[in-house]
């Protein structure tokens, strides 16, 4: 009995002692220890969730500016495409163009060469004529001389001028009138 | 005699647990500690008297020792002179021989109170080093570094959310901050110096509890909002006669809070030590009743089971640090609530 009153005696000194060493504990504590310690901590919370704030922040403008950068280069290649494109359909345009002319000129060189042709066709045609009546006049003459019948004569010039014609057109023996 | 027969075949535990005025670094010896009176005597008036040890307090002259257990008052130096080379001063109890002077406070400083200081000591030292730490950019501007910082680290962010900020919310908790947190870590160091060899734990005096719970007790007091008090002394929302009925409830309501804390800190610590002891107690017990055979073969039963009780110690020096702390603010954040009277209660 006396020993269990041992452990719940009061002990008025040791209470004031308590008292004033934890009092002191506590303002010391809070002075020296807790204050800079719980300041430290909601600094370094305060900073780390800045921290991840900027992170998000960098993250979202890096994926940004990747997007703007995919666009600007499905632009790019939408351009060069283009380009290739236009290119290519001017070749074309300036090939045919090329080809259409080219095509005129022949036309026109071969309409030039007929033309020239028929010219000189005409002029040996014209030749040939005055040459047939020079020899026409030069066989009247020898007729002439000759002393020949009317009659006979035209037919004798009637004759030579069909073979003549005969000849130019087509291959006839002359006397068949 | 028997390495087995320890304290003349008696093996008190409660004697153990209880505080002393002396330390005990048994086998070694004991340590007698200061005994500081303040005295006040019809002739002189009041007066500090400071004695070296309670030997030196008995062999002044001045005081005489007697035991609660029988009447005799040893005042003569022969019978003293008996008493202290027997050891048993130290449990005596010292009264003045001046029949005109007389003890008006005991100020001895005590087993309890030196670890209570060595506590003190402890938490200063650990805790303003790692101030430090924070104050150079440790643990501030960067991660914090090494063992002790990261595990002190984690108790006082332990404390701050899941104690402090849920009971007292976010716009009071760090008025409240420092108390709990020295609360927490001087009970945490007391219950643990007391698993220490040559150690004893403050927490189980209910002196030391006492002032821990009236610390909260006034905390929560002072801080009362007009809604404690109005719910203390005139409770709303029910009728007169259940309102005279709930007042002195109320009112003892407010002070079993504290005296629960200091009771069942005290109680906690105190059975575990209790326990502990009686365990390697029961060795001595069977030699006594047994002989020295039995006594032997008790012993690996009996170290078994202290090791196990020591464990869940360590546990309880946790738990009931972490308890105390909560209540503390449990009842504060009651007191400094403000709410409206339209909720139900």
């Amino acid at each position: 009995m006396v020993l269990a009153a041992n452990l719940l005696s009061a002990n008025v000194g040791l209470v004031i002692w308590l008292t004033v060493v934890f009092l002191a504990l506590l303002l010391l504590l809070r002075r020296y220890a807790w204050g800079p310690i719980t300041t430290a901590l909601s600094e370094r919370e305060k900073t780390i969730a800045a921290s991840m704030n900027r992170a998000e922040e960098a993250l979202a403008e890096s994926r940004r500016i990747q997007e703007s950068n995919q666009q600007a280069r499905r632009e790019a290649e939408q351009d060069a495409q283009r380009l290739l494109r236009e290119a290519h359909e001017e070749a074309q345009r300036i090939r045919d163009r090329e080809a259409q002319r080219t095509q005129e000129e022949i036309t026109a060189m071969r309409e030039q060469a007929r033309e020239e042709i028929e010219r000189d066709k005409e002029r040996a045609l014209q030749a040939l004529r005055s040459e047939v009546s020079d020899l026409a006049i030069l066989a009247a003459e020898k007729v002439l001389q000759e002393n020949l019948d009317t009659s006979r004569q035209r037919a004798l010039v009637n004759r030579f001028i069909d073979g003549l014609t005969s000849h130019g057109g087509n291959n006839q023996p002359p006397y068949q009138a | 005699m028997s390495v087995l027969a320890a304290e003349d075949g008696e093996f008190d535990a409660v004697h153990h647990t209880a505080d002393a005025y002396y330390l005990d670094f048994l086998p070694i010896g004991k340590v007698e500690l200061p005994r500081i009176f303040i005295l006040r005597s019809e002739s002189d008036g009041y007066g500090l008297r400071v004695f070296r040890s309670t030997k030196n307090a008995l062999q002044s002259n001045e005081f005489a020792a007697k035991f609660e257990t029988d009447t005799t008052i040893y005042v003569t130096e022969d019978s003293l002179h008996t008493l202290i080379s027997e050891g048993k001063h130290l449990d005596a109890k010292l009264i003045p021989i001046n029949d005109q002077s007389a003890i008006i406070l005991d100020l001895s400083m005590t087993k309890h109170l030196v670890f209570a200081l060595l506590a003190s000591g402890i938490l200063l030292a650990i805790f303003v080093q790692l101030a430090n730490r924070y104050k150079r950019g440790i643990g501030r501007t960067s991660a914090p570094r090494g063992l002790v910082q990261n595990l002190f680290e984690t108790l006082v962010i332990f404390v701050r959310d899941d104690i402090a900020v849920p009971n007292l919310g976010k716009q009071h908790y760090q008025r409240f901050l420092p108390y709990l947190l020295t609360a927490f870590f001087f009970i945490l160091t007391c219950n643990l110096l007391g698993l220490v060899p040559f150690g004893a734990t403050a927490t189980s005096n209910l002196n030391i509890t006492a002032v821990l719970a009236a610390f909260t007790f006034v905390l929560t007091q002072t801080n009362g909002s007009k809604d404690h008090w109005r719910h203390v002394f005139w409770p709303p929302g029910m009728p007169v006669l259940v309102k005279i009925l709930l007042i002195p409830t109320e009112i003892m309501g407010l002070f079993t809070k504290p005296i629960a804390l200091a009771i069942r800190l005290f109680a906690n610590l105190t059975a575990g030590h209790l326990v502990i002891l009686s365990l390697i107690g029961m060795i001595f017990t069977f030699t006594n009743l047994f002989g020295e055979a039995v006594g032997y073969g008790v012993v690996p039963i009996s170290l078994g089971f202290t090791l196990f009780v020591m464990c869940l110690e360590v546990l309880i020096a946790f738990i009931q640090a972490y308890i105390f702390t909560i209540l503390s603010a449990l009842f504060i954040g009651m007191a400094i609530a403000e709410h409206s009277h339209s909720e139900a209660h």
